[in-house]
């Protein structure tokens, strides 16, 4: 589209298309690009975009282009531009009605907190940093609390103006918030008591609650009671009695603030409180009350709710699911503290009840053990039968068995016990026949043979015959030779068990030998002790009274034979019995005669050691898989059921050496709809355990390999399994026994026999009561999971131990690897990154010796990303285990580090280029520093400025030829891309950047097999932009200062000045080096020199260039006609044509160097100042006349002055005298003191003394010119070092002695000391090298007179009998000057002469 | 090129030899004056009032004939005179 009526105007045809009305600018981002282009940028300050200055248009460049949230501003209103990232995280509903607007508009609710950040940030040009900053955000339809961590930069215009600033911000809301609502739970978990009433309870999580006033500005705690009413049991944040805190609440009141029947059903209710009600609300942490109260039940497991939290409402955040799962969460602690503290109520009472239950048992076993036959047989007797009549039912004879056996064992073991009280009160009934031992022996014997063969033990039955009979009791001998036998089977687990009859010195010798587990020496002695168990020795039970060997030693001994036994461990254990012959030890009334064996012996009486040593061996060894060593019973022709209010079935774990045992609970637990494995030992149990924790473990006491005990201390030990819940059981009775299984860590303890019904309930109470104290556990754990911070625990070696799911999310590593022993797999690998490995070994370090602290540190993702993360850690002792442990949580900060670094990295190189006084200087500095950001091996700048070649700057200095081939080429491939696109490489990264010269191409050559990750192609990104306006920059800058400073000086004044002057120049406004005044020095053609001192009206650049134009003038006009008046006259009419030029002051003035004559006239100048040796002052004040151009035509004075020797003559401009609220003659005056003070110094330094001097406190306001003159000036000559030159130096010395008009002896002492020195110079000096040049200098004050003779030479010590009148003339130069000193130097000597002026 | 001086060799009435110098005598001219007083024999009076500059070249010429040398000065060198001790070897008229 062409607007041709503004062309005819001259405006230039509108610009048409995309490509040139300087949207591609927008180009980065297509979607904010198009909100941005629809913007009518012509109504902003800023223009339309194609006006846009090179640096705004890089920073949006670079704005679009981050995947970072960033907004920035620009220009006077601060105009507002933001990238997508920023519009989704934080704009919100402000797009795109903010893009262009000013940034006091867009953010005007927060612009209090922000508006004097940007202001600092303008101002100073240093960036800000803002952590988690509170912001109230309107952008989505209300107040929001919101928190930011951002970071203000300054933002540069092309002439390095601060004109906007750039903020990288990443909102922290979610974090802050969830880090707040964490604590609050955590704090809520946090209570280190564990047994606590329902108030402490309470008590305890109210001070937690209200410490959180910011999610839970209030709260209410009510708890059901009985009669459907419900009880005020804590509140937060209201004053008491607040209308709000309904002390009781009645069930049938219907219209109650809170909804207490639904409630009571489970319902969550959401109140309105904005109705007024309630005008003296309580806001908490807010300035204003919460609109709304979010009513939660405190549920209980399959019962209903305990009562209900009433949670006021933040109003400034809305109730989305993050907080309503909060509040629930803070209601669900509640709810479980108020079980617990309930729960532990009821079990205090159980626990009481139970110990009298154990004591009246006790009691009860003790009287009545001798009582057990009766009942025993009468249970034996009708089992018996039962068992044949009903042989045809499987499942009823199955059970039938295991009564019968049992009831065997038992009628056994009351059996011994009272054959035991019998021997010790010598009632047994001995009945001693005389048997045929072998065969009795023998025929015991084989009783055992299938349970041999069945355990896979090789029986040797070796009984031969003796010859003679042996007195026994059958019944005796049977429990003697199956005692022996059964305790061999159980011991023995592979190898064989042998039984041998002989006679041996006139005894029948019986021995039972095995190849068993064998006994250690030392318990040898005590095998015969009653009830003495060998502890921990390995058997294939662990069943068995600890009478069995007492026994057999007490019916041997009956007998009146012996038992001994030999053991070795692990080698097996053998009895040998030796009995004698007939009957002379028998007592005579038991001496029997033989019977015949009419019933088979043995039989009957070795059923229960059979039966018994049968149920040790495992059952059906075959069927079993071997991979499945635990029993899975289930539950038999009985439907699963579900034990009440337990959500899923529990798993009970059974662990009993027991089968009968194991058969029966597994059934019963089966049945009870319990899910049951069971193993037969401890440590098959701890194994299982292991393998899939169950939920209760219900275990024997005695069981061999290990015991109950020993599980229970293993399970407490291993943090894994610490809180299983153990239910043990055991034979043992008494109070003792129930005190050693709860010390070592057991749950609940049952003593056999016990109902099952008991069983079934402790059963019950214990998974209920475990569930409910893992609560805790899972709770803890899902807490633990829901942090979005990751949290590990380490034990005390650094391991770590458990996890979290963010764990797992930021590091990549999840709980199936652990534990995670250190080095662990995240450490940066220590051969590819040992800087980042170091940072992380330090930290471990700092983690295990430090109680608790925090570091950041780079990790390495399992997928090889680098991750950074915070780290805050504490240690702690594991109540479990008692080990200390280190706690931690981290959090991904690898945004803000990169931010952070970004932030730095663009200040250093802000800080180089701003730095650098030239380009060169400003890219090979900005080259070192991505050099030292990536720790890069080279970094290099190719500069195609249309050379053969591009011009190479390399941080390793080296040359575009010796890049390798391919390296060229990819450089040269790099600047096809587009400009600031960072384009990756095997080892680094190209981007292209506009240099002032041309395009150039960055290379960053990581070296090593480093990535250059997308956050370095970034930052390069970044770095890049601003390089290229660093560089447009330092060029501009170059120039332009070039310029100036060529201009500035070439108008200021003369370069060089004729001797004796001395000049000083102040500007008034810096950092310009001119003002409106100056001063000129000319040299005319008759050796005069022309004087001139002007002021302009005004300062700064226009006066300056005023200046220059009058003084050029006054310069030519001089050379033209040397008269000072004349000059003037002409100037009058040039400054008229030049505006501005009016009312110029000067002085001018034509001094005969010679004679000290001054011509001068004055155009309204200040008088000129002259301070005579004497101490007197004169002024200038002839010749005086208008300013220049006000009368333009009119004639002006000339005066005259002669210079007397010695004299210092100040000229200068107001500058320096005028000040306010004085006369002028006062500072004039104040100039002559300045002046007279130091006409014994040299001019130089008299000038800076006056400067310094003169000068107000707050330094020259004004422009302040100053020249200083002294007559005569210094004398200055150098000549070759020949002995004609002396006459020719003498006579110039000569005459310059006269201008200084001193006494002629003093003349002729200087002339001949002066003489002397120039021929020491010339003879000594210079002898090897005649011709070098000699310097004279000789100046005047006002006082003294010096002369300095320099030549190049050195001089050699005095040598008089060699040279006598060179001797003398060092005498003569010493007697005829004040002072003489002779430096000897190796650049050469320096002769000072010095003498008074009298 | 040296440093102008003018030597006129002349005898007194008493015929003891008498050497007018004038200009400046310094180390680029001192040979003359040197050869000038060698060609003499017994004293000589040397007229020193047209001198304007005497350095100690000149004085070491002197001292080689001070014991013959009755010197006629003015007080423009007189410290030169004085200060080297010529004026004590030999006789120095006109310093005052």
């Amino acid at each position: 589209m062409t607007h041709s009526g503004k062309a005819e105007h001259g405006v230039p045809a509108a610009r048409t298309g995309v490509s040139t009305d300087g949207t591609e600018v927008f180009a980065a981002d297509r979607e904010i690009g198009r909100g941005l282009a629809a913007v009518d940028w012509s109504s902003t300050p800023l223009g339309p975009p194609a006006d846009w200055p090179q640096s705004l248009r890089t920073a949006v460049s670079i704005l679009l282009s981050s995947r970072f949230p960033m907004w920035m501003a620009w220009g006077p209103e601060l105009t507002f531009f933001c990238n997508a990232a920023y519009r989704r995280d934080t704009l919100g509903r402000k797009y795109p009605w903010a893009l262009g607007r000013p940034a006091s508009e867009v953010w005007a609710e927060i612009w209090g907190d922000i508006g004097p950040r940007i202001d600092r940030v303008l101002a100073t040009g240093e960036a800000t940093w803002d952590e988690a900053l509170l912001l109230f955000l309107e952008r989505s339809g209300y107040t929001e609390e919101s928190y930011h961590t951002f970071s203000y930069s300054p933002l540069r215009d092309d002439d390095d103006t601060v004109v906007g600033m750039l903020c990288v911000v990443s909102e922290d809301t979610e974090r802050v918030i969830g880090e707040r609502r964490m604590a609050t739970l955590r704090d809520l978990g946090s209570d280190p008591s564990v047994i606590r009433t329902e108030q402490e309870v309470l008590e305890f999580a109210g001070r937690q609650l209200a410490r959180n006033g910011r999610d839970l500005p209030f709260t209410l705690t009510y708890l059901f009671r009985e009669d459907g009413s419900s009880r005020l049991a804590g509140s937060t944040g209201l004053p008491g009695g607040h209308p709000l805190a309904v002390p009781v609440l009645r069930a049938e009141d219907t219209d109650a603030l809170w909804p207490a029947a639904e409630l009571s059903r489970g319902a969550t209710a959401l109140v309105d409180l904005e109705d007024g009600r309630f005008p003296d609300l309580p806001g908490g942490d807010w300035p204003q009350a919460p609109r709304q109260a979010l009513v939660v039940p405190l549920l209980q497991q399959g019962n209903a709710p305990y009562g209900f939290l009433v949670a006021g409402l933040n109003r400034y955040r809305a109730l989305d699911d993050g907080y309503r799962g909060f509040v629930e969460l803070t209601a669900g602690h509640l709810a479980s503290g108020v079980g617990s503290a309930r729960s532990y109520e009821t079990q205090q009472q159980r626990a009481e009840e139970l110990a009298e239950l154990d004591r009246a048992k006790t009691t009860f076993f003790s009287n009545i053990s001798h009582e057990f036959r009766t009942p025993l047989t009468l249970i034996m007797g009708p089992l018996a039968e039962l068992r044949g009549r009903l042989a045809d039912d499987p499942w009823a004879r199955s059970e039938l068995d295991i009564i019968h056996r049992n009831g065997l064992r038992l009628s056994k073991l009351v059996n011994t016990l009272l054959d035991f009280s019998r021997i010790e009160a010598g009632r047994m009934q001995a009945r001693y026949e005389p048997v045929d031992l072998a065969a009795v022996t023998a025929e015991l014997a084989s009783v055992f043979r299938s349970a041999m063969d069945k355990a896979g033990l090789a029986f040797h039955v070796d009984c031969r015959p003796l010859g003679r009979p042996v007195h026994l009791d059958r019944d005796m001998w049977e429990k003697v030779i199956l005692n022996l036998l059964s305790n061999a089977l159980k011991f023995t687990f592979d190898g064989s068990v042998s039984v041998t009859v002989r006679e041996e010195d006139g005894r029948a010798v019986v021995t039972v030998e095995d190849t068993g587990v064998g006994v250690p020496a030392a318990e040898v002695p005590r095998l015969f002790e009653r009830f003495h168990r060998i502890e921990n020795a390995r058997s294939r039970s662990n069943e068995g009274s600890g009478i069995g060997l007492a026994l057999v030693q007490e019916l041997v001994t009956l007998h009146g034979g012996t038992i001994t036994a030999r053991s070795a461990e692990g080698r097996g254990t053998s009895f040998t019995i030796h009995l004698p012959f007939g009957t002379a030890h028998l007592p005579a009334d038991a001496v029997a005669p033989a019977q015949a064996a009419t019933v088979p012996a043995g039989v009957s009486s070795a059923d229960p050691y059979l039966q018994e040593a049968l149920r040790w061996l495992p059952q059906g060894t075959a069927d079993r898989p071997a991979d499945a060593p635990q029993e899975q019973i289930l539950p038999d022709g009985v439907t699963a059921g579900r034990p009440a209010d337990v959500g899923l079935p529990a798993r009970v774990l059974i662990a009993d050496d027991n089968a009968d045992m194991r058969e029966y609970l597994g059934r019963l637990l089966a049945g009870a709809g319990y899910h049951v494995d069971a193993v037969t030992d401890g440590q098959e149990a701890l194994e299982a355990v292991r393998r899939n924790a169950p939920d209760l473990l219900v275990s024997d006491v005695m069981m061999p390999r290990m015991d109950g005990l020993q599980l229970v201390a293993a399970l407490r030990g291993d943090s894994r399994t610490a809180s299983l819940p153990v239910l043990l059981l055991s034979a043992r009775a008494g109070q003792e026994a129930s005190i050693e299984g709860l010390q070592a860590g057991a749950d609940d303890y049952l003593v056999k026999p016990f109902a099952a019904a008991e069983l079934l309930a402790r059963v019950e109470a214990n998974v209920k009561l475990a569930r409910l104290r893992t609560h805790h556990a899972r709770w803890r754990n899902a807490l633990v999971d829901s942090l979005q911070e990751a949290f590990f625990v380490c034990d005390d070696k650094g391991a770590v131990i458990e996890i979290n799911a963010a764990f797992t999310d930021i590091l990549g590593y999840g709980p199936q690897g652990l534990p995670y022993a250190p080095v662990h797999p995240w450490w940066p690998d220590e051969r590819t990154d040992p800087e980042a490995h170091r940072a992380v070994s330090e930290a471990f370090d700092q983690l295990l010796g430090d109680p608790s602290g925090s570091y950041t540190i780079p990790v390495t993702h399992r997928d090889g990303h680098r991750v950074w993360v915070t780290a805050s850690f504490a240690h702690a002792q594991d109540p479990d285990s008692g080990r200390q442990v280190t706690v931690g949580t981290f959090r991904d900060v690898t945004a803000e580090h990169y931010a952070i670094q970004r932030e730095s990295a663009l200040a250093s190189l802000s800080t180089r280029l701003s730095r650098a006084t030239s380009l060169p200087e400003a890219l090979s500095g900005a080259l070192e520093e991505l050099q030292t950001l990536w720790r890069a091996r080279c970094v290099l700048a190719a500069v195609f400025d249309g050379g053969a070649e591009p011009s190479l700057t390399a941080t390793d200095g080296s040359d575009w030829r010796d890049l390798p081939a391919e390296q060229r080429t990819a450089i040269t491939e790099v600047r096809q891309h587009p400009a600031l696109t960072s384009v990756p490489q095997p080892t680094g990264a190209g981007i292209t950047v506009e240099h002032p010269t041309g395009p150039m191409v960055v290379w960053i050559d990581l070296g090593e097999h480093r990535p250059f990750t997308e956050e370095d192609q970034l930052l390069l990104t970044l770095l890049a932009g601003h390089l290229a306006q660093g560089l447009t920059r330092a060029h501009q800058i170059d120039q332009q200062r070039e310029t100036a400073i060529a201009l500035q000086r070439a108008i200021l004044g003369p370069s060089s000045l004729p001797e004796g002057f001395a000049v000083r120049y102040e500007p008034a406004t810096q950092p310009l080096e001119v003002g409106g005044d100056w001063y000129d020095t000319i040299s005319l053609p008759d050796g005069r020199i022309g004087i001139v001192v002007g002021d302009c009206v005004g300062r700064g650049l226009q006066a300056a260039t005023v200046m220059g134009q009058l003084r050029s003038a006054c310069r030519a006009l001089l050379l033209q006609d040397a008269s000072p008046a004349q000059t003037l006259m002409a100037l009058d009419y040039f400054a008229a044509t030049v505006p501005g030029a009016l009312c110029t002051t000067v002085f001018c003035g034509v001094l005969d160097p010679e004679s000290g004559r001054l011509t001068y006239s004055s155009a309204g100048h200040p008088p000129g100042i002259l301070a005579h040796a004497d101490g007197t002052t004169h002024l200038l004040e002839d010749g005086r006349s208008l300013p220049l151009a006000v009368r333009p035509g009119r004639e002006r004075p000339e005066a005259e002055y002669v210079m007397p020797a010695r004299g210092t003559l100040l000229l200068y401009t107001d500058g320096l005298v005028e000040r306010r609220r004085r006369p002028l003659t006062a500072g004039i005056d104040q100039a002559s003191e300045a002046v007279q003070d130091g006409r014994d110094t040299a001019v130089d330094d008299l000038a800076t003394r006056i400067m310094t001097r003169l000068a107000p406190a707050g330094g020259y306001d004004d422009d302040v010119a100053l020249l200083l003159y002294r007559h005569p000036a210094p004398l200055d000559m150098s000549f070759p070092a020949e002995s004609a030159q002396l006459a020719p130096v003498r006579k110039a010395l000569r005459s310059w002695l006269a201008q200084c008009q001193l006494p002629p002896h003093t003349v002729q002492n200087v002339l001949v000391a002066a003489g002397e020195a120039c021929a020491n110079a010339i003879e000594h000096g210079h002898r090897d090298a005649p011709g070098e040049t000699v310097r004279l200098r000789a100046e005047a004050f006002v006082q003294d007179l010096r002369v300095t003779v320099t030549d190049s030479g050195r001089w050699k010590a005095p040598q008089p009998e060699l040279n006598a009148h060179r001797g003398r003339g060092l005498t003569l130069m010493r007697s005829l000057m004040q002072q003489v000193t002779v430096t000897p130097g190796a650049a050469g000597t320096t002769v000072h002469l010095h003498t008074r002026i009298a | 090129m040296t440093t102008p001086l003018t030597l006129v060799p002349g005898r007194r009435p008493d015929g003891t030899h008498h050497l007018a110098v004038s200009g400046e005598i310094d180390m680029s001219n001192i040979g003359a004056l040197a050869d000038a007083l060698s060609t003499t024999a017994g004293p000589v009076v040397l007229d020193l009032t047209d001198v304007e500059y005497l350095d100690s070249a000149g004085l070491s010429v002197l001292f080689a004939h001070a014991d013959r040398l009755e010197l006629i000065a003015t007080p423009l060198l007189a410290p030169v005179l004085k200060v080297s001790g010529l004026s004590d070897l030999a006789t120095v008229h006109g310093l005052d």
